[in-house]
């Protein structure tokens, strides 16, 4: 017997070693030393960015080890699982010799616990067992908590507790840490994140993910009506916003204008303004009517691209000036009709009818250059993101319990001594905060001793 | 402006709030720190008056937005927590000699601060949102409680050799004993581990409404992670044979040092996305 005691199993080191702090300990520093790596060497930049820095050497040994991108490596997950690991084995060998000591505790003040509490107090009273177990009982009932009776062997003793849920509290944390993996895992298994730029007035039904090695099908349609940025009058932007529609079965479920920090969510896909940028080169707007003046409508002219006009010609925007010949901006654009040399003259777009001097069919007049913006998108479904949450509310929820509350506990013995008076035993302890709680048994103790018959 | 104004003197109070305090030690003499005390409570009024203006200021100047938004608000208001901190130690424990190892903290903050660009900036797309609030002051709350943990780790180092070899004179003698200052680091601490998991909380929470992610790894949280790590290190360090005592203040300063890379280290020598917080 006494040799098993001296050499546990080998299943009880290993369970011994899963449940040690000094386990936890070490993997806290390794954790915290380990993550510093990957804010000194910049993460998932593209290979070139890492040759112009590190010798081919240091970079083909950093590569193997993954340390341009360590916090999805293989051995940093498994620093996470032994941390787990850890953290799960402590709860399921400690929680339930934790519940035990909650649910049944010493209620009896007896001499072996008397002696181990800093707080106690002895006096005397005249009258009988019972009807001094009763003041004290209300006693404490009215300024600690109501206690507990038990009767034994001539004596009678009260325990009351206050605070057990202090006990909970590092449990609680522990198991928050758990819950909020779990919500990560299940995001990063189930959800996806993706960027996309759409150009205004263009709509997209899928967005690359993973770094745009697949596709995402989002199962509706977005579509950015329209880009604008504001500044403040100093210049400095001010606000980003895309006005976005939703096109689900064909028409349009929802529109928002979304800005940076408040995005827009359908189907549990969220879209966040991220960027924004300007798509393609400019274009020319240009009004064309008949002579008589009836209107004919309007173009977008992107640079020497033909625009053609039933039964007059094709036409071209060639030229753009800010200001041509001291006259404002401009657009030079050349018309060619069947069987006619080309012809070029200026539009100018503070004059919109000068072009009638030209004494041709159409009048052209230009409205001035326009370029399209795009908007960048970032998108992200993530079903794990409300279970973080609950973890991290949990967290707090645990922290507070453990930090700041106290289980504190009183007991009371009551025994007939041999001299016909009444033998009184006051005792209290805390779990923490151990200088708070003095100063609460002092006021108990002189409540209580004050009480009359 | 009227708020640099308070803020300068707040500096200067506080340098003398320091001086009072380390002279008061090296003199012996109660007095003095009584006077420092003083100096503590006159700064914190002042402090507290050149937020609001500042804040008010904004409103003026038709930005409008809470004092807590770039480097030199975010350093003023530490060094403001700071110094609240240390305050309610100080009436708490009723021993001013705290105040030699901790105020020089919230001194060299301001001077800090003092080089910085103080002026009163619109904020930033990405910077508009409620989440700010409640992230920067957590944050910073957390931080002011660690500092004045690390402080008194200090204070613990220098005794415990002390009372390790059963002497009691200098300057070192003066300090209260090592199971209060013990008492203390930990105290701070179980303040600042809850503030600094809120404000880790609600920057995750900021992140994923601004950019769709709770976390990224980029260096600010990988760093406030570390911060965090340390803490609950000491916390479990604390409990642990062999790890209280001596290695839990050191864990402590180390604790504090890890803020202060979080903090300014980078902003001023990593990029990331929190790169607005450098200017």
């Amino acid at each position: 017997m006494a040799d098993e005691k001296r050499t546990p199993s080998p299943m009880d080191r290993v369970w011994n070693f899963f449940t040690s702090v000094k386990l936890a300990i070490f993997t806290l520093i390794v954790l915290a030393v380990t993550s510093i790596l990957g804010t000194i060497i910049e993460q998932n930049q593209p290979p070139e960015k890492y040759h112009q820095i590190y010798e081919d050497w240091a970079f083909a040994l950093m590569d193997r080890i993954n340390l341009f991108d360590m916090y999805h490596s293989v051995w940093f997950l498994l620093i996470l699982v032994l941390f787990t690991v850890n953290l799960s084995c402590c709860t399921i060998d400690r929680f339930p010799k934790m519940l035990r000591v909650v649910r049944n505790p010493r209620t009896k003040l007896d001499e072996n616990l008397a002696k181990t509490l800093s707080l106690s107090d002895r006096w005397k009273k005249k009258g009988t067992l019972s009807e001094w177990a009763g003041k004290y009982a209300e006693a404490l009932s009215a300024s600690f908590a109501k206690p507990k009776v038990t009767e034994e062997g001539g004596a009678v003793h009260l325990y009351a507790e206050t605070g057990v849920a202090s006990r909970f509290g590092v449990y609680v944390t522990h198991l928050s840490i758990i819950v909020i993996f779990i919500g990560a895992i299940l995001g990063n298994v189930l959800g996806f994140k993706g960027f996309v730029n759409i150009p205004e007035g263009e709509a997209v039904a899928q967005i690359p993910v993973r770094g745009g090695t697949r596709t995402q099908d989002l199962g509706f349609t977005v579509r950015c009506n329209a880009f604008s940025l504001e500044t403040y009058p100093s210049g400095q932007p001010k606000a980003y916003k895309s006005d976005l529609s939703i096109i689900d079965g064909g028409r349009e479920v929802l529109r928002k204008t979304i800005v940076v920090n408040d995005p827009l969510q359908y189907q549990g896909i969220w879209f966040y303004q991220s960027s924004y940028g300007q798509a393609g080169g400019a274009t020319a707007q240009v009004t064309v009517t008949r002579k008589d003046g009836t209107p004919m409508g309007a173009f977008a002219l992107s640079a020497n691209e033909p625009v053609p006009i039933d039964g007059y010609g094709i036409v071209r925007g060639v030229n753009y000036s800010e200001n041509f010949q001291g006259n404002g901006p401009a657009l030079q654009v050349t018309v060619e009709k069947p069987g006619k040399p080309a012809a070029s003259f200026w539009l100018f777009q503070g004059g919109p009818d000068l072009d009638r001097q030209r004494n041709d069919s159409i009048v052209f007049s230009f409205g001035g250059l326009s370029s399209k913006m795009f908007t960048g998108l970032q998108v992200a479904k993530d079903p794990g993101v409300n279970i973080v949450w609950v973890g991290c509310a949990l967290m707090v929820i645990g922290l507070i319990m453990a930090f700041f509350l106290s289980h504190q506990r009183v007991w009371v013995r009551l025994a007939q001594g041999t001299d016909g008076r009444v033998e009184v035993v006051l005792a209290g302890s805390a779990s923490r905060n151990r200088l708070a709680f003095e100063k609460r048994f002092e006021k108990l103790q002189t409540g209580v001793k004050a009480v009359e018959k | 402006m009227s708020n640099i104004i308070l803020f300068n003197l707040t500096t200067v109070l506080f340098g003398v709030a320091s001086a009072s305090y380390l002279g008061a030690l090296y003199a012996k003499n109660g007095k003095i720190a009584v006077a420092g005390t003083w100096v503590c409570l006159i700064a914190a009024v002042v402090s507290t008056a050149a937020l609001g203006v500042r804040w008010y200021e904004s409103y003026q100047m038709g930005i409008g937005r809470i004092p807590v938004t770039n480097l030199y608000e975010s350093l003023v208001f530490f060094a403001w927590a700071v110094n609240l901190f240390y305050l309610i130690v100080e009436r708490k424990y009723r021993n001013r000699t705290f105040g030699a190892f901790v105020m020089p903290i919230a001194f060299f903050t301001m001077v800090f601060a003092v080089y910085n660009d103080s002026s009163i900036q619109p904020l930033v797309p990405a910077l508009q949102s409620y989440w700010l609030h409640a992230h920067v002051i957590t944050c910073f709350v957390g931080y002011a409680a660690f500092a004045v943990s690390a402080g008194v780790a200090l204070m613990y180092l220098l005794k415990s050799k002390q009372e390790a070899a059963k002497i009691n004179k200098g300057v070192v003698g003066l300090l209260p004993p090592c199971k209060m200052l013990d008492d203390l680091v930990y105290r701070a601490i179980i303040w600042g581990f809850p503030f600094l998991t809120v404000g880790i909380i609600t920057g995750a929470a900021w992140a994923n409404y601004a950019w769709g992610t709770y976390w990224s790894w980029d260096p600010k949280e990988t760093w406030s992670l570390i911060v965090w790590l340390v803490y609950a290190l000491f916390l479990h360090a604390r409990v642990t044979r062999g790890w209280h005592g001596r290695r839990a203040a050191i864990i402590s300063i180390v604790g504090f040092l890890a803020t202060v890379m979080c903090y300014l280290g980078v902003n001023l020598v990593l990029s990331g996305l929190h790169s607005y917080g450098g200017s």
